[in-house]
């Protein structure tokens, strides 16, 4: 029992970083309609500054807020410069991003190098409640997600910005002619998307080691979980990033270990053949126009 | 006019001179094929390291002297940005365009066995440095009109690598633990590679009397929590981290934090890494290194050499061993054309390979190829004190003297 219980609890932080890297990737593909395939980079590069600034000394908790930062400021860039020009040519903005992907992960080579980086565990303690280890870093990170999940699921459903941006969704051109200036609401989401990678890489290097490849693998978890939780919902990324946690962590508890990753997407899959909107519907994602 | 007769003289005999020091200084080219991008790049540049370390120090010495002529190794390197297919566009580039004599390359056995179909028709040597090539070279791959002939292992077999490492791990381990282990569980990323090190590494714990159990991973993991938790409730007295350094240091910390066993052994893990890490354990904890350890060698010649070989500017990281798969090979190459007296001949320098022996600086007892073209050398095993980052305790292991049980040994 004990054993379950604490499946259950991996469950939940496997979800955590999932979570984050998923509303990122449903709001700037479901709201902005840019397939960024360098999101996943964006994160390493947040875990990157994260490593490089608590190396220097930098307190974990600040050096968090800095890397959000570092790669909202890395996203207002490659969306002014790039993936502005592509905005009704989602596929060019989709293979622009693989390039990008690939740039960012042999920048971060040179700056650095190829190795592993890693932190010390900025709290270091560990609960044993009832037979079961909760690591604190893990809670604090489950913690952090829960609070930004909710900052930007009201920020998107009730604030008069969330409001005009999903308008902007619905018909672009009304939007437009109603005064809202799309464009830069765009902008606004890639930012707000990327700063949530920066975050999202700074907790995972909390928890684990990150390499200049990490963001290429930890990609297509954040876009499984956008599409069957439905594009643009942030509600449905929550739903989706608990549904591969909790397969994740039961089935490599209790099934075919090395299946492990196999057991989400065949989960993927059929959602995504039963329900196409995702679990809690979305957007049609990118349109060409 | 005596003066004009002087001086044509020494005209003369500086152009002989120029001639003399450019027929001195012919090139030996020698082709190098490795990742420098992709997700492979931690284990190329060490193929790359290792190659311009050995390069540079056989040219400082004045090149290699074949017949009456000396020549300088021209390297030409070529990054297979981790991709099979770009492995085989390079080998064919340095074999048919360039003409290369000899072939160093690559990190993983799929890569190398692509580049082999070339180098073998071309009769050109190829040097790769992994053990899972004993699938592929028995007797019928290696002989005169085989494909693989030209090939040569510079890993031991991983039948020895695991026997080895395996009775290394456990004797460390046994003087540590309250009773003497009897459980062990092997823990492998699922991947061509983690299938066929883990089936030699299970049947050598197996002969050493452990009750084993293999639970493996997909590639590319990070988060080992469940998987740990399924392992904690195996109670086992060992967790072998089996295979990929990077990996095993993304799952060791998580191990630590769940209290999943009483002692660990972490492949692939430098001393120095585990050092830089601050790594730390209240439970006995066994490393071993591929092939031997730069942060605590007990020889002086690898100290010498790696300290050398980060001089150049390699980066310290978990497989900067893995460089020594490759140094030594082109000094032993070196000595081979010596003696062979020409360097087109490449059948003759691999009947010289194979009847020579060279002293270098992975192993204290002089390398051997074997008929099927593969060397055999001990492994160094480590053991850190508990709540210790940087005191380790190691000691070389001589491989077993044949397979163990249910082991074919390919």
């Amino acid at each position: 029992m004990d054993i379950f219980v604490q499946q259950l609890v991996n469950s939940l932080s496997v979800a955590s970083v999932t979570i984050l890297i998923g509303i990122g990737i449903t709001l700037i593909f479901g709201l902005a309609g840019i397939v960024n395939f360098a999101h996943g980079e964006f994160l390493m590069v947040g875990g990157m500054a994260t490593w490089f600034m608590v190396g220097a000394g930098m307190n974990f908790f600040v050096a968090l807020v800095f890397a959000g930062l570092l790669v909202g400021a890395l996203g207002f860039a490659a969306e002014r410069c790039l993936f502005r020009f592509t905005l009704n040519r989602p596929m060019n903005g989709f293979i622009m991003s693989i390039g990008l992907s690939v740039i960012l992960q042999h920048a971060i080579i040179r700056v650095f190098n190829e190795f592993q980086k890693s932190i010390t565990d900025p709290v270091g303690l560990v609960w044993t409640i009832g037979g079961v280890d909760i690591i604190a870093m893990r809670a604090i990170v489950v913690a952090i997600t829960a609070v930004i999940v909710a900052i930007t699921y009201f920020g998107i459903s009730r604030s008069r910005y969330g409001m005009a941006l999903r308008a902007s969704v619905s018909d672009r051109d009304t939007a437009e002619l109603m005064g809202i200036p799309v464009r830069r609401y765009v902008t606004g989401v890639f930012i707000y998307g990327s700063l949530l990678a920066g975050i999202g890489g700074a907790l995972m290097i909390s928890l684990f080691p990150i390499t200049p490849f990490t963001g290429s693998v930890i990609i297509i978890r954040g876009f499984a979980v956008s599409l069957i939780g439905g594009l643009g919902n942030v509600g449905g990324a929550v739903v989706g990033g608990l549904v591969l946690g909790l397969v994740d962590g039961l089935s490599a508890g209790y099934g075919y270990p090395e299946w492990t990753d196999a057991y989400s997407l065949v989960v993927m899959i059929l959602i995504l053949v039963l329900r196409p909107q995702g679990l809690l519907g979305g957007t049609l994602g990118p349109k060409a126009s | 006019m005596r003066q004009l007769g002087l001086g044509l003289t020494m005209a003369a005999a500086g152009l002989a001179m120029a001639l003399q020091t450019a027929r001195a200084d012919e090139e030996l080219p020698i082709g190098v094929i490795a990742a420098q991008s992709g997700s492979f790049v931690s284990a190329g540049n060490t193929i790359v390291g290792a190659a311009n370390l050995a390069a540079q120090q056989i040219n400082d010495a004045g090149g290699i002297k074949v017949g009456d002529k000396t020549y300088k190794i021209k390297l030409y390197i070529r990054d297979n940005r981790t991709d099979v297919n770009v492995s085989i566009a390079a080998a064919r580039e340095l074999v048919n365009d360039i003409g290369v004599k000899a072939i160093w390359g690559t990190e993983t056995h799929d890569f190398s066995v692509s580049m082999a179909k070339i180098t073998g028709p071309a009769k050109v040597l190829q040097f790769s440095g992994n053990s899972s090539l004993g699938a592929v070279l028995d007797d019928k791959a290696v002989a005169d009109d085989g494909w693989l002939h030209y090939t040569f292992q510079s890993e031991p077999q991983e039948w020895q690598r695991s026997g080895s490492t395996a009775k290394g791990v456990l004797s460390l381990l046994t003087s540590q633990l309250k009773s003497p282990p009897k459980h062990s569980v092997v823990f492998v990323g699922n991947d061509a590679t983690g299938q066929y090190l883990s089936s030699h590494y299970v049947k050598a714990l197996e002969a050493e009397g452990q009750k084993v159990d293999l639970v493996q991973y997909p590639p590319d993991t990070t988060d080992f929590s469940p998987l740990l938790t399924r392992i904690k409730g195996m109670k086992p007295d060992i967790v072998h981290f089996w295979y990929n350094g990077d990996s095993t240091l993304t799952a060791f910390p998580q191990a630590l934090k769940l209290g999943v066993a009483p002692s660990y052994f972490l492949f692939g893990v430098d001393p120095g890494i585990y050092q830089e890490r601050s790594l730390k354990a209240d439970v006995p904890v066994t490393l071993s290194c591929v092939p031997v350890c730069w942060g605590s060698s007990p020889f002086p010649e690898v100290k010498q050499y790696f300290e050398k070989y980060f001089g150049l500017g390699a980066a310290k990281g978990p497989q900067s061993s893995v460089s020594l798969l490759y140094y030594d090979y082109f000094f032993w190459y070196a000595k081979a054309l010596e003696k062979v007296g020409k360097i087109d001949d490449p059948d003759a320098v691999v009947a010289e390979l194979l009847k020579s022996d060279y002293k270098g600086v992975v192993s204290p007892v002089p390398l051997v190829f074997n008929k099927h073209h593969q060397v055999t050398f001990a492994t160094e095993v480590c053991m850190v004190e508990p709540n210790t980052s940087d005191q380790f305790k190691c000691a070389v292991e001589q491989p077993p003297a044949a397979p163990p049980p249910g082991d074919n040994g390919g």
